[in-house]
């Protein structure tokens, strides 16, 4: 819904005012078709559907701001999705041709299109709504309650859902102060990986000799198959800035940046649409709803360094330079960027900010453990039935995530191991799996909260695999600043290559666990602190695979070429010849009705005899 | 003044010295290669690390930029602290296993073994990495000529696009403050320059009128007339000092250490 507005707001009046005028053009079953263009839905072509939508409309008669393009609804892997209001009907893989369908089925007849609707792969019955889906049913969603309903380009959507309020709370009937006590009651602990308590922060910040002072949004989220970050920003980028506004009131500053990357070009286009409007109204710049506090937002693009997201590294390429961390021996909240008192906060932990202030610390602290309070948005990804971003309250066990809201691992195949907090954090094997997820229940198990990525394995993953995998790109990310990071990791990777080749030494567990240790100790940022973890991990929890690759040069998952090999099930084989015709290096013999047998002797364990056979015949041994 | 109690012994400093300036005060040898008094701290290398009581727990930190602010006590000798420094230096020897300088520096400390990977690349020559000739040459000479390139194991010092820098005015800061011998100052007597390798800028150099011996280059000689005030009065101080003092007068004048020019003390 698009409605011009005049005039700045010039007072929380004014503001509680265009509330109330966006709620009264609602009716009671009013039609609505929410179409979702976060990215993920954005690469199924949810823009052609949004588009298809609006013609649709046109030709109907529907009203076309009934058409509203909506933000990630986290269930990414069912996309496109599109939401029909009455009744929050949720359909899941729309393509082109269905539009016409949902158009005059739901839209026009008010009947559900079934087979666009999620199915239990159990029970095969079939959801309607969003809360019918065990994917959300566990959720618990805050940051996230908003995206996939409000339009992220629109502050009048925004205003309408109660946005905003919380910024006019804390102008006029809170002192900085006051706001500050609310976020440190709140037991808010920041949502980037290090969980350091947000009020602490800002109040050392606060009382930091010297001025400005900044407050920096880290929106450059670098962890691999991560995207929490990306998705607020995309789905509501008000929520960020509001808590950004509120934070530098509580601390007393005036310039806040958003450092997103460059690699999220929808996050940087809705983020600068909303500053424009914020700064059209009068929620930026100069007297902020006639409160006498001024601040503004500039958003800086990041080039895509993993290392960015460390918050020295950050301000380093903030004021120009290369991206690379210093020691924080005096912390940023005293000397930051450009020297001045700077409190830098992730993103989620921005959009945290508004709730606690509308509905009080109590009610966050009322959510989560007793160190972790609140909510975790993870991106749950890897060999799990369903994949996507998950909102639950801190405390919920690992298995509740993997098998309620995953749906359990895919293909019926057992769980192994599932990985939390990015590329430094570790894997936390299945006896684990009833432990609670929280900062310091994570950490206990070896493994952290970090930014919010989760992993989900199964047993044909091999762990020293992935423990390459992550080392390889933390070495590739590495800024090579300081000796045991740039060559700490190049040598636990070499020791790892060998390892994973069949060509490990009895003493490389060893020499491994010594590197991490000194990584640990005496790497400059916690980048390189925190970079040996996957392989810690891994050793904690796994180390009888590590022995089997460099004793018995085998590996038991069966992933590590060259240290299994393939065999012919003389049951299972059909004598069909594929496997013979596909071999490149002619290592398979076998004539007609006679089960085929592969020559180890010539085999290249290239795997295309695997990949071809349709009986299943060829087996890793 | 804040106390440190290092190893045992007590020594006061400034507030705002670093953990390196008190061990040397008390006379205690802490290994560095990035840190020259010249330049600020880098704390790359991680070669100096000492670990820090924190009371409760204890922190590995590297003594060349730790800034002291109140009464702390640091163990150099701690088994953890020997451990990571050894470490890192065999990292280092890793590196650039047949450099002598390295070499010496490793058996000082005991470091005999290290393991045969990764090496660095033959056109690096041993660089180690330590940042100082960038250091120098963006702080006290001003010119940024080389930086680094590159990330992680790619890193290197270079030139922009490893190309001769046109900033550049082969001075030979970088070759001066290089531990390990990587950077050259090369005279090239055919034509007359002075090239600073392996960056392969290259300067004309000035020739005494009199004799015709190689004096510094072009750019550094009028680089140096833009710092330096000529006054008879400063001449005539100058005539007073003795060789070495009037040569560690015009260092000073055109550059000094971080110290001298934090003091802000006007240049003579």
């Amino acid at each position: 819904m698009i409605v011009a507005v005049e005039s700045r707001l010039r007072s929380p009046e004014d503001l509680a005012e265009m509330r109330e005028s966006l709620r009264a053009r609602r009716r009671p079953g009013e039609k609505i078709v929410r179409i979702c263009i976060g990215t993920g839905c954005a690469a199924k072509g949810s823009r052609r559907i949004y588009d298809l939508f609006q013609q649709a409309a046109r030709e109907t008669g529907l009203a076309v701001e009934a058409v509203k393009c909506v933000g990630c609804h986290g269930f990414c892997e069912r996309g496109p999705i599109v939401v029909v209001e009455p009744g929050g009907i949720f359909y899941q893989g729309v393509e082109e041709p269905d539009v016409a369908e949902i158009v005059r089925e739901t839209v026009i007849g008010g009947r559900p299109v079934e087979r666009l609707l999620y199915e239990d792969p159990i029970r095969k019955t079939r959801a309607g709504r969003a809360d019918d889906i065990p994917f959300y049913r566990a959720q618990h969603r805050i940051v996230l309650a908003h995206n996939g309903v409000i339009d992220p380009t629109s502050i009048e959507d925004y205003i309408e859902v109660g946005g905003y309020s919380a910024l006019a709370k804390a102008l006029t009937q809170m002192t900085s102060e006051e706001v500050l006590e609310e976020v440190e009651r709140s037991g808010l602990r920041g949502r980037g990986g290090g969980g350091f308590p947000t009020g602490r922060k800002w109040r050392s910040c606060r009382e930091a000799h010297g001025s400005p002072k900044y407050v920096i949004c880290n929106g450059d989220e670098g962890d691999p198959g991560a995207f929490m970050d990306r998705s607020i920003m995309e789905g509501n980028p008000h929520s960020v800035i509001e808590g950004m506004i509120i934070g530098a009131y509580a601390i007393g500053s005036s310039q806040g940046y958003i450092y997103v990357r460059n690699e999220y070009p929808l996050a940087v286009e809705h983020l600068r649409i909303a500053i424009e409007r914020d700064r059209e109204i009068g929620l930026l710049g100069e007297d902020i709803l006639g409160s006498g506090f001024s601040f503004d937002i500039r958003i800086n693009r990041g080039g895509g360094a993993f290392v960015c997201g460390e918050s020295t590294a950050l301000m380093a390429s903030l004021e120009g330079r290369p991206g690379e961390p210093r020691a924080k021996y005096v912390h940023t909240v005293e000397s930051g960027l450009w020297g001045k008192p700077t409190n830098l906060n992730n993103v989620e932990t921005w959009a945290n900010v508004p709730h606690i202030i509308n509905r009080g610390s109590e009610w966050f602290a009322s959510i989560g453990t007793e160190n972790s309070k609140g909510t975790k948005v993870f991106s749950l990804v890897g060999k799990v039935v369903n994949t996507g971003l998950v909102e639950v309250p801190m405390g919920i066990t690992l298995r509740r995530i993997v098998e309620e809201i995953g749906g359990g691992v895919r293909d019926g195949k057992a769980f192994k191991a599932v990985q939390t907090g990015g590329p430094s954090g570790g894997c936390i094997p299945a006896q684990h799996l009833d432990a609670r997820v929280d900062f310091d229940e994570l950490t206990r198990l070896g493994s952290m909260m970090g930014s919010g990525g989760m992993i989900v394995m199964d047993e044909d993953t091999c762990m020293v695999g992935v423990a390459r995998y992550f080392l390889n790109f933390l070495r590739d990310e590495s800024c090579g600043k300081c000796t045991p990071c740039r060559e700490g990791l190049a040598q636990m990777l070499y020791i790892l290559d060998r390892i994973t080749h069949g060509e490990g030494k009895p003493d490389d567990l060893d020499k491994l666990e010594q590197l991490a240790v000194l990584l640990e100790g005496a790497a400059l940022c916690a980048l390189g602190k925190t970079a040996a973890n996957p392989v810690l991990s891994t050793i904690r929890y796994f180390r009888d695979e590590y022995v089997a690759h460099i004793e018995q040069r085998r590996c038991p998952a069966k992933q590590c070429r060259g240290l299994f090999r393939y065999r012919i099930e003389p049951e299972l084989c059909k004598a069909c010849g594929i496997c013979r015709k596909a071999c490149p290096v002619k290592a398979i013999s076998g004539a007609k009705k006679t089960p085929h047998v592969i020559d180890q002797e010539k085999c290249t364990l290239c795997g295309t005899c695997f990949d071809k056979c349709p009986f299943g015949a060829i087996v890793k041994v | 003044m804040p106390v440190v109690t290092i190893d045992g012994k007590r020594v006061e400093v400034e507030k705002d010295s670093t953990i390196l300036d008190a061990a040397r005060k008390a006379g205690i040898w802490i290994p560095t290669l990035c840190y020259h008094e010249a330049v600020s701290p880098q704390a790359m290398c991680r070669l100096c690390m000492v670990e820090l009581d924190r009371g409760g727990w204890k922190q590995l930190v590297t003594a060349c930029n730790y800034p002291v602010r109140r009464d702390i006590t640091v163990s150099v000798e701690s088994e953890r602290a020997v451990q990571a420094r050894r470490g890192v230096m065999q990292l280092l020897l890793a590196r650039a296993p047949g450099n002598s300088a390295l070499v010496a520096l490793a058996r000082k400390m005991g470091v005999e073994e290290t393991s045969p990977y990764p090496t660095v690349s033959k056109t690096q020559r041993d660089c180690i990495l330590c940042g100082l000739c960038t250091a120098v040459c963006e702080e006290v000479i001003g010119r940024a000529a080389i930086g680094f390139a590159g990330r992680g194991p790619q890193r290197a010092v270079a030139a922009p696009f490893r190309q001769p820098s046109e900033d550049c005015i082969a001075c030979g800061a970088c070759a001066v403050v290089c531990p390990v011998g990587t950077i050259q100052v090369r005279i090239h007597e055919d034509t007359g320059e002075a090239e600073i390798s392996p960056f392969k800028s290259r300067a004309k150099l000035l020739t005494c009128e009199a004799c015709g011996a190689r004096l510094v280059s072009v750019p550094v000689a009028e680089e140096v007339l833009k710092k330096v005030r000529i006054d008879w009065d400063e001449f005539r101080k100058r005539a007073r000092l003795c060789p070495a003092c009037r040569r560690k007068r015009a260092a000073e004048t055109l550059g000094g250490t971080v110290k001298q020019r934090q003091a802000g003390q006007p240049l003579p």
